[in-house]
């Protein structure tokens, strides 16, 4: 059994310590220090992830769906005690421990959390409070593209919004919230309208690879299972934190074929496929994707084979970053454990993520349709004019 | 409406029989007989759009299958749906203007409407607007009604239809229709007058001495090329003859006559004379909305000739052309297998071809069309200007709304 081996026990202890890190050190922080992050030396989104998806199961994404239901509000005992000073970052890691919440909707509630307990009597104020926490946000982890791009969306969002349309300013701080509390539905709803989207490009008869685990890919796998549509699915492995195995297993759930490759074997099964579906970290401003390590090459390899490459990914996942590079970003260190000693003379490259540029990229699937890379920028452009 | 049934027989009819030639008749007709329907329709006082949409969707979903290929019937379809959402939703905003305040509780689920009396009715009339736009990231936090869950705006326009009547009755109906037909009329006359338009660009694409090389024969290539000749430019088009069809004499005759110096070579000589063409001009049958086009037979092998040497590979296409599917599997989905009569003459290794015997092991194919991807194409020239392929999708987002993508009302069971 996959989650038995000694590497992922390892992986999955080191996970938990760095959570357990994560979770106490921000107390005692505030937004005054604006990198508060205990571990600058690993990505906290990362770290997140892979705890995330070690608990992956049907009955998460079950829970996913009833926790969107009328009661906006799932959990009201995360709320911060009244005496405890208030922090956007507990607020945030309170949000983005629950597993069903994509990045980008645990930041913008936390953003909500900051319009409810503000003292601001004026758009004005709010809008200066609200920038002061998003840029902490934004700073304590500074390698979560959702975590920018959903800050950056909600802010835009209250500036445009502002009290023109709105006399009182009670009123719109309500709707402010409000707007804030069913993004986690928009968020949910954005995955159903993908995978729709994409059932036309999902023939019987054909071979899908896909790498890593993203929810996305899965409901848009899942809807086509439902559809009775005849495919077969290759999963990487996804190495280190082995996310491929778990939707391997899933996929196994609803009966779907499917094959486990190692992650090397990408290049000696790509005449067997007849698309490669990825998801997306972030999307960025030339249409390329940023995602888990591997992808790239992935989309080399389609690309020198003519396959199709498929990227799913929510429209709020759309960051302003135009990385020229691999290494024009800021690397997401994570820890990566080869399960005997390494040499410390070694060194071990730890990047949890790469850029694909978007020739590579065939489409994107996303809840405002089916795009060529190009329309990403245009998107941004109108969003940010 | 029996007048309207017939003539929408017969129009069937012909395109079931590939009586209809070329895309631009076939748009052009189409969008007459709809504009036939529409006129002939008898609107009701309440959901006077619903109901027009409701006729041209029946009609719609017979001529699309009549000659599921010919994509341009589809094209001018939904078009025409666009166009009726778009006027009566410009009568709701006028109408909502002139009330004020009477229609703000509007059927959208929205909690603030209801503790906010005051909101504008430009306020709601930019809602309403956004229903017809794609949805972009703009308007993600906006609201929650998503336009591909479910089709608001016939119900919600419908609504506020019914308000609205109280106050002006019979007008309102008369004029909707009155401006959607003004709008079909405005649509043909953008059909017919598309070549003009596109031949206008040409002294901007076609410089001196240069040497265009196209296949096959189109209207709107004939018309780009001779409109650079009468600017005084002068050049040399070498044409691919096109088999089976070798339209490309033609072509290269009504050219000669004009006293442009062109050269026929056969479509097998492509590759050989790509080094010598500066650049590749050809028309096509559709666009898809990945940039994608459809063409006559052979022009992928002339596009993947001009890729490997650099050669521009321009595409002419009017915007009726336009199609917003994408080529799921375009090798299958998208093609017509012609005669085999146009290969072969009948009696010709005609014992080769006969299927009961044991003998017959001859077989023919003869497709219509090839599919160009859109990274062998180097720029369309529409009527509205010169595009990058990857920027079709703005256009489509400009002419069809994304409730229409889909003209069958019945649930296709998963294709």
């Amino acid at each position: 059994m996959w989650w038995r081996s000694a590497s992922f026990i390892m992986d999955r202890q080191q996970n938990e310590a760095a959570l357990k890190g994560d979770t106490i050190a921000p107390t005692d922080s505030s937004i005054s220090n604006p990198n508060p992050n205990p571990n600058p030396k690993t990505s906290a989104y990362y770290e997140t992830r892979a705890a995330h998806h070690g608990v992956v199961t049907s009955d998460w994404l079950a829970q996913a769906q009833a926790a969107i239901g009328p009661d906006p509000d799932p959990l009201p005992q995360l709320r911060p005690d009244p005496d405890k000073p208030f922090s956007v970052i507990n607020e945030f890691n309170n949000w983005r421990k629950q597993p069903h919440l994509a990045e980008a909707v645990a930041a913008i509630r936390a953003l909500a959390a900051v319009i409810r307990s503000s003292q601001a009597t004026t758009m004005m104020q709010l809008e200066i409070e609200l920038k002061k926490a998003s840029d902490s946000l934004k700073s304590w982890d500074a390698t979560s593209i959702s975590l920018t791009a959903g800050c950056d969306l909600f802010m835009r969002y209250v500036t445009r919004t502002s009290a023109l349309e709105y006399e009182d300013f009670n009123s719109a701080k309500s709707r402010l919230i409000e707007r804030a509390e069913k993004f986690g539905e928009i968020s949910y709803k954005a995955r159903k309208v993908i995978a729709m989207l994409s059932q036309d490009f999902i023939f019987d008869g054909c071979t899908i690879l896909v790498h890593g685990f993203s929810r996305v890919v899965f409901e848009v796998l899942k809807l086509a299972a439902q559809n009775k549509k005849l495919f077969r699915v290759f999963c990487t492995e996804g190495r280190p934190d082995r996310t491929g195995l778990r939707l391997s297993n899933e996929l196994a759930k609803l009966d779907v074929p499917v094959k486990l490759l190692i992650d090397s074997a990408v290049a000696y099964t790509m005449d067997e496929v007849d698309m490669v579906f990825v998801g997306a970290d972030g999307v960025v401003e030339s249409g390329g994707i940023i995602n888990m390590m591997g992808t790239y090459q992935i989309a080399l390899v389609a690309h020198g084979m003519n396959k199709p490459v498929y990227v799913a990914a929510e429209s709020y996942k759309f960051a302003r970053l135009y990385p020229l590079d691999q290494k024009d970003l800021a690397p997401a260190l994570r820890p990566i454990d080869f399960g005997v000693p390494i040499p410390s003379k070694v060194e071990v490259e730890r990047s949890a993520r790469d850029y694909t540029p978007p020739q590579y990229l065939t489409l994107l699937f996303t809840d405002l349709g089916v795009l060529t890379p190009s329309v990403v920028s245009d998107e941004l452009i109108q969003l940010y004019l | 409406m029996p007048d309207v049934q017939a003539l929408v027989n017969e129009f069937v009819n012909l395109l079931k029989k590939r009586k209809i030639e070329g895309s631009q008749a076939t748009a052009k007709q189409t969008a007459e007989l709809l504009r036939s329907v529409i006129s002939h329709q008898r609107v009701p006082h309440t959901n006077q759009a619903t109901s027009l949409i409701n006729a041209v969707r029946a009609v719609g979903e017979q001529i699309i299958d009549a000659n599921p290929i010919e994509l341009s019937v589809g094209n001018i379809v939904r078009r025409v749906l666009h166009i009726i959402r778009e006027e009566d939703l410009s009568l709701v905003t006028d109408a909502m203007a002139g009330f004020g305040m009477s229609a703000t509780s509007d059927d959208e689920d929205d909690v603030d409407r209801d503790d906010q009396p005051a909101l504008s009715a430009a306020a709601v009339a930019a809602a309403a607007r956004s229903t017809l736009r794609p949805p972009s990231l703009q308007t993600l936090l906006e609201d929650v009604t998503d336009s591909a869950a479910l089709p608001p705006t016939p119900s919600s326009t419908g609504d506020s239809d019914g308000k609205s009547r109280s106050v002006e009755k019979g007008t309102r109906g008369r004029k909707l229709k009155h401006d959607v037909i003004e709008a079909v009329n405005e649509l043909i006359q953008d059909i017919t007058s598309c070549h003009e338009q596109i031949a206008e660009q040409a002294v901007e694409h076609i410089h001196q001495n240069e040497v265009i090389l196209t296949l096959g024969s189109s209207k709107t290539v004939f018309e780009f090329l001779c409109a650079a000749k009468e600017k005084k430019r002068s050049f040399k088009v070498v044409v691919a003859e096109g088999a089976p069809r070798y339209r490309g004499h033609l072509l290269a005759k009504e050219l000669a006559a004009r006293g442009l110096q062109s050269t026929v070579i056969a479509d097998s000589a492509c590759f050989a004379m790509i080094s010598r063409v500066n650049m590749v001009i050809i028309g096509a049958h559709a666009v898809m909305a990945n940039g994608g086009v459809i063409a006559p037979i052979g022009l992928h092998m002339v596009a993947l000739a001009a890729h490997r040497h650099a050669v521009p590979f321009v595409v002419l296409a009017g915007s009726h052309k336009l199609c917003p599917l994408y080529p799921h599997n375009p090798h299958v989905l998208l093609n017509e297998l012609r005669s085999p009569s146009e290969l072969l003459d009948f009696g010709e290794f005609s014992d080769l071809m006969d299927s009961a015997t044991s003998l017959g092991s001859l077989y023919v194919v003869n497709p219509a069309f090839d599919y160009v991807p859109p990274d062998l194409v180097s720029l369309f020239i529409t009527d509205t200007g010169g595009h990058n392929p990857s920027y079709m999708y703005r256009l489509i987002a400009d002419y069809y709304s994304a409730d229409d993508l889909v003209v069958k009302q019945r649930p296709t069971t998963g294709s």
